[in-house]
């Protein structure tokens, strides 16, 4: 691009660059892969096919999860004429394009896991194949009544499962245990004591609301719709359109701008990475804090051992309650034979419990048969987020639904929800006005047969 | 025999050889054909690879702004109402407020600290060499490298900047989490990362310098001033506004060193255009406006780009 000493720059040439600008500009925003007409539709029916079937899976767990699941998937030996399973890790890292694109040009797998709300999201482009069949033929044996209760209902859309229940990913509450010691205090069992608790740890230094909503950080939006939904809100209605703005919302939120203006929340959080979160639990500031199921495995080491989950916080109003995500395993409707995917679902959800029994850091599982496993039950901590948390966990459609559907994809680490977060956890307008600016953008972005 | 050389040149000039008739010379008009073919058969697979490559995304993404689709429908016409959508929301215009910000810092902010760190280097200075090599690892480092190192630096109480602000009796500066200073800290960056660029562009016009026209500057009796602005500079216009023109393309086009560092927060104080065009697309799932917003940014861009090459000209014509 730079030109030699000299050279004349034409008006030609650099109408020439204006030009490859102006591609390059437009093509950040497109990266759609094109086609945009794939019907996407050609399903296996009946019939076997040799061809091999392409599995992908996510980073669910630390780096002992890869080399366990490819175990898995590549010990799958399929019966007569069905296909055999290819095996692919897809990075979180532009996850959401990685599918689109597969999708957009017919080279998606024919089973994957993903985001929690991807399955919703193609299953409303029809590009799914709905689980019915799979489940229906786990009720003959133990598998469909393996599952923790009431979660394969939380895949139910009107036309069918649009996924199958895979790994819990759940928003508790974790205090660390010699730093409440060391502020005198013991751990809180509602709002009013989790108030108590963060104001004796304040004088000691430390913040008792750890959270983060920052670059890649999403764990600060979801704990603020764990605290509407501990207080009988959330975001959407029983006809899957927005209704943020409630009293149960504001209070929720008043709540959370008292623990801000009281010097309870860093200041920084509204910005910190998971990383920024991560070493501000080692370096002893937080001492208490919503975040995923898997911290104390994250953070390693004798960190892991000093923190602990509190059984969930008693809302004003008397309810519990909270929020998580029922990752799952979706179907396509383009793959090389559905028996042979359902084949291979079946054997995957058979074995998949070394995901756990050797703890690779994946969170809590759907199946309770895993949950029963001495391995499982060897950690206090999962077993009570299991026992006490799960029970009272709702999805993002709550408190209309409790299962996910196409307009909860509105607020899934979307814009919206992240400006609406930072505005709270900087304290930045009133709990009514912040939900009222939420609430226009989702109204405007909802989906009326979302 | 000058008669059959002339002869045989005649000959050759018909196309008749010693062995008899053949074809006849092409004429000048025919050879001007004849290379025409040539040429474009070499650069028809070229072009036709732009085409490709460049011409079909830019359609499609026309094709997009005019829809109403997502990552994977193109979804129904709906004319120019994505760009009117676009036009009427505040969070485009406060995109573009901050795009400009991190343009004007981004562009002059790196040349100024480029251009005093190019003119320090002209002297001698023990182990120059390796310290110019240094002074390029911010261009030359992934930038995912470098909003990780600035991340440790700037985000949480025990970050080295933090650290240090705080034993200056300032001890709860925000650097990401204010708006205002979130702003100042991701166009500090910008010109962190950029300024080696300019460094190498001014290096490289002041290196054909002829010493001679300073020496003879101080001759005249001008001071260091005087003949940095008298001599220096206009010397260096041309490669400036080059720069100036690049720097605001790359500026404009900036989405790694403002996403990978706030992702446009606080509260949306650090989204750019293009930030904001990969969060409509992307997050919210609005391929149309999102491209929208794409081909306005390419708009201004051109234009911007076009002023500076008209002064470009006008500096030629000087």
């Amino acid at each position: 691009m730079t030109q030699p000493s000299g050279s004349p720059v034409t008006r030609r040439g650099f109408l020439g660059l204006a030009g490859g600008a102006a591609a390059a500009t437009v093509l950040t925003a497109c990266n759609s892969g094109g086609g945009g007409g794939s019907t996407g539709g050609s399903n296996g029916g009946g019939g076997g096919s040799s061809t091999p079937l392409k599995f992908w899976n996510m980073p669910w767990g630390s780096t002992l999860f890869l080399p366990t699941d490819k175990g898995i998937a590549e010990a799958y030996k399929p019966a007569a004429g069905m296909p055999s399973v290819t095996y692919q890790q897809i990075q979180w890292s532009n996850f959401v394009q990685t599918f689109s694109s597969a999708v957009a040009s017919g080279t998606n797998p024919a089973i994957s896991s993903g985001g929690g709300t991807q399955a919703f999201l193609f299953e409303s482009q029809g590009k799914i194949t709905y689980a019915d069949n799979l489940l229906n033929s786990w009720k003959s044996g133990k598998l469909y009544d393996d599952f923790l209760p009431g979660l394969i209902d939380t895949m139910k859309t009107k036309n069918g499962y649009a996924a199958v229940p895979y790994n819990l990913d759940m928003r508790v509450l974790w205090y660390s245990k010699s730093l409440l010691q060391k502020a005198g205090v013991a751990p809180p069992t509602d709002w009013s004591s989790f108030e108590n608790v963060c104001a004796a740890l304040k004088k000691i230094g430390v913040y008792g609301y750890g959270t983060y909503a920052g670059a890649g950080g999403y764990t600060g939006q979801h704990n603020l719709v764990a605290h509407m939904i501990n207080n009988g809100g959330g975001l959407f209605d029983a006809n899957h359109q927005p209704n943020c703005v409630t009293p149960e919302n504001i209070e929720a939120m008043d709540w959370v701008l008292g623990l801000v203006k009281n010097g309870y929340v860093d200041p920084r959080a509204a910005t910190y990475t998971s990383a920024n979160a991560q070493s501000q639990w080692k370096a002893g500031k937080f001492g208490m804090g919503f975040d995923t199921g898997g911290l104390a495995q994250n953070l390693g080491g004798t960190f892991a051992k000093d923190l602990v989950v509190t059984s969930p916080l008693v809302g004003p109003s008397g309810k519990k309650g909270a929020l998580f995500f029922p990752n799952n395993i979706m179907m396509y409707k383009k793959n090389p034979s559905q028996p042979g995917t359902e084949a291979f679902a079946t054997y995957y959800f058979e074995n998949m419990a070394p995901l756990w029994t050797k703890f690779t850091g994946i969170g809590p599982p759907p199946l309770k048969s895993i949950v029963a496993t001495k391995e499982f039950q060897s950690d206090p901590n999962a077993v009570k987020i299991i026992k006490e948390w799960q029970p009272i966990s709702k999805t993002f459609g709550a408190p209309g639904q409790n299962t996910v559907f196409l307009n909860v994809t509105t607020v899934d680490a979307t814009p919206a929800m992240n400006t609406f977060t930072q505005t709270i956890l900087g304290a930045r307008s009133s709990a009514k006005d912040a939900l009222t600016a939420l609430q226009s953008t989702l109204k405007a972005q909802a989906k009326p047969n979302g | 025999m000058a008669d059959t050389i002339t002869k045989r040149v005649g000959r050759a000039g018909r196309g008749v050889g010693s062995g008899g008739a053949g074809r006849a010379a092409p004429t000048k008009a025919s050879r001007v054909g004849h290379r025409g073919v040539t040429l474009a058969a070499f650069a028809i697979p070229s072009l036709l690879l732009l085409l490709l490559i460049n011409l079909y995304p830019l359609v499609y993404a026309g094709f997009q702004s005019v829809h109403n689709g997502d990552l994977i429908s193109v979804g129904d016409f709906v004319g120019l109402d994505n760009y009117v959508a676009v036009l009427k929301s505040p969070d485009f215009w406060n995109s573009a407020k901050f795009t400009l910000i991190f343009t004007i810092c981004g562009v002059f902010g790196s040349w100024l600290l480029g251009l005093a760190v190019a003119l320090l280097l002209r002297t001698k200075i023990p182990g120059g060499g390796i310290l110019k090599v240094l002074l390029l690892m911010p261009w030359i480092v992934p930038v995912v490298v470098s909003a990780t190192a600035w991340n440790f630096l700037v985000a949480t109480p025990q970050s080295p900047l933090p650290v240090i602000a705080s034993a200056l009796g300032q001890p709860n500066v925000l650097f990401l989490a204010d708006p205002v200073l979130a702003q100042i800290t991701v166009c500090v960056f910008k010109i962190w990362i950029s300024f080696p660029f300019m460094m190498i562009m001014i290096s490289a016009s002041l290196a054909a310098v002829d010493p001679n026209v300073y020496e003879a500057a101080a001759v005249d009796g001008a001071t260091s001033w005087q003949a940095f602005t008298g001599n220096t500079l206009p010397i260096i216009s041309r490669s400036t506004y080059i720069s100036w023109i690049l720097m605001t393309i790359f500026c404009v086009n900036d989405f790694p060193t403002i996403f990978l560092l706030t992702q446009g927060g606080p509260v949306g104080a650090t989204t750019s255009l293009a930030v904001l065009s990969y969060q409509t697309v992307f997050a919210d799932m609005q391929t149309g406006p999102g491209v929208a917003i794409a081909f306005l940014m390419t708009l201004v861009l051109v234009v911007v780009s076009v002023i500076l090459y008209r002064q470009i000209r006008k500096v030629e014509v000087e």
